[in-house]
């Protein structure tokens, strides 16, 4: 039960996922004293993670690495701003998930507004079809499958499923950098996994059904 | 058969919406699950439960594994030399 029993334990799951990273307290400083290669070190050091999660909010590489420059350029003209009052990691991620919203919201996509997309929806009663929904997924889905699956996900859902069971983030951390309650972020990282399972069952064929 | 077995095998009872509308909180707080009582007298709660573990756990397939191409960073170089700003405090 790897996700009950890191929700329990967020401090394990914070050195699993996001662990200290060596050198980069010490990058931080330098940088914010206009030191142009720990700027770099910096940017080495978070370039995938920020990278993979615009990749995965835009689906679009050569968006993903537009959006990446972005946020690595709002991060230098604000890297003097940080106090350590949240992980830096935490804190660029946030800084990236503004540039990933705001470059969405100029497409003009439905479901970009975080308020509108962190909104409950009328889909959280209780699943009248269960009886015919048994054990289906189990050993049944990989990366690829998953990808996809994530890929259909609406952009509000799939941030807050990005954020918390791939990168690792506790609801407090994505609360505050959604700027949204704890509890909205459980409700929509439940409802993104509904979601997320009904696009893969949809995926499972009937012969591969145990 | 209880009433809730009952009921789930052509739809959600009471229990299994009173249960489900308290997932998000439930696994939020890293309660364990299995030991629920609905669980033990629910196979169509139960599978659900199974399967948002399961995605949950699968989730982890999909931690970053490629980085952006070099020319990020020299974009990144190239606009700062532009405006001079090399590192320069903003605050």
């Amino acid at each position: 039960m790897q996700p009950l029993g890191a929700e329990a334990h967020p401090h394990n799951t914070q050195q699993r996922r996001n662990p200290p990273i060596a050198g980069e307290q010490e990058a931080i400083a330098r940088a914010q004293q206009g030191d142009g290669k720990a700027f770099e070190v910096l940017y080495n050091l978070h370039k995938r993670r920020v990278y993979s999660l615009c990749l995965r909010m835009l689906g679009n590489v050569a968006e993903a690495e537009d959006l990446t420059q972005d946020a690595f350029l709002q991060l230098h003209r604000k890297i003097g701003t940080f106090r350590g009052d949240s992980a830096f990691s935490t804190w660029l991620h946030r800084m990236a998930v503004n540039v990933v919203l705001m470059h969405l919201r100029k497409k003009g996509l439905p479901q970009i507004s975080l308020e509108e997309a962190l909104e409950p929806a009328q889909e959280d009663g209780p699943r009248k079809d269960l009886g015919a929904r048994d054990l289906v997924l189990s050993g049944s889905i990989d990366r690829v499958a998953l990808e996809r699956a994530v890929e259909g996900l609406p952009p509000g859902y799939r941030l807050v499923f990005v954020l918390h069971d791939v990168e690792g983030y506790e609801h407090n951390e994505i609360a505050e950098m959604l700027r949204c309650s704890i509890g909205n972020s459980k409700s929509q990282l439940h409802k993104a996994r509904m979601r997320l399972r009904d696009l893969l069952r949809q995926t499972v064929s009937p012969e591969a059904r145990p | 058969m209880n009433d809730s077995r009952k009921n789930t095998q052509h739809g959600a009872s009471k229990d299994c919406h009173d249960f489900q509308a308290h997932l998000p909180e439930l696994f939020g707080s890293g309660v364990e699950l299995g030991h629920h009582p609905h669980l033990a007298e629910c196979a169509a709660c139960s599978a659900l439960v199974r399967d948002l573990e399961y995605i949950a756990a699968q989730a982890k397939l999909l931690l970053p594994l490629h980085d952006p191409s070099p020319a990020v960073w020299e974009n990144i170089e190239s606009a700062l030399s532009k405006t001079g700003g090399k590192g320069k405090r903003t605050t």
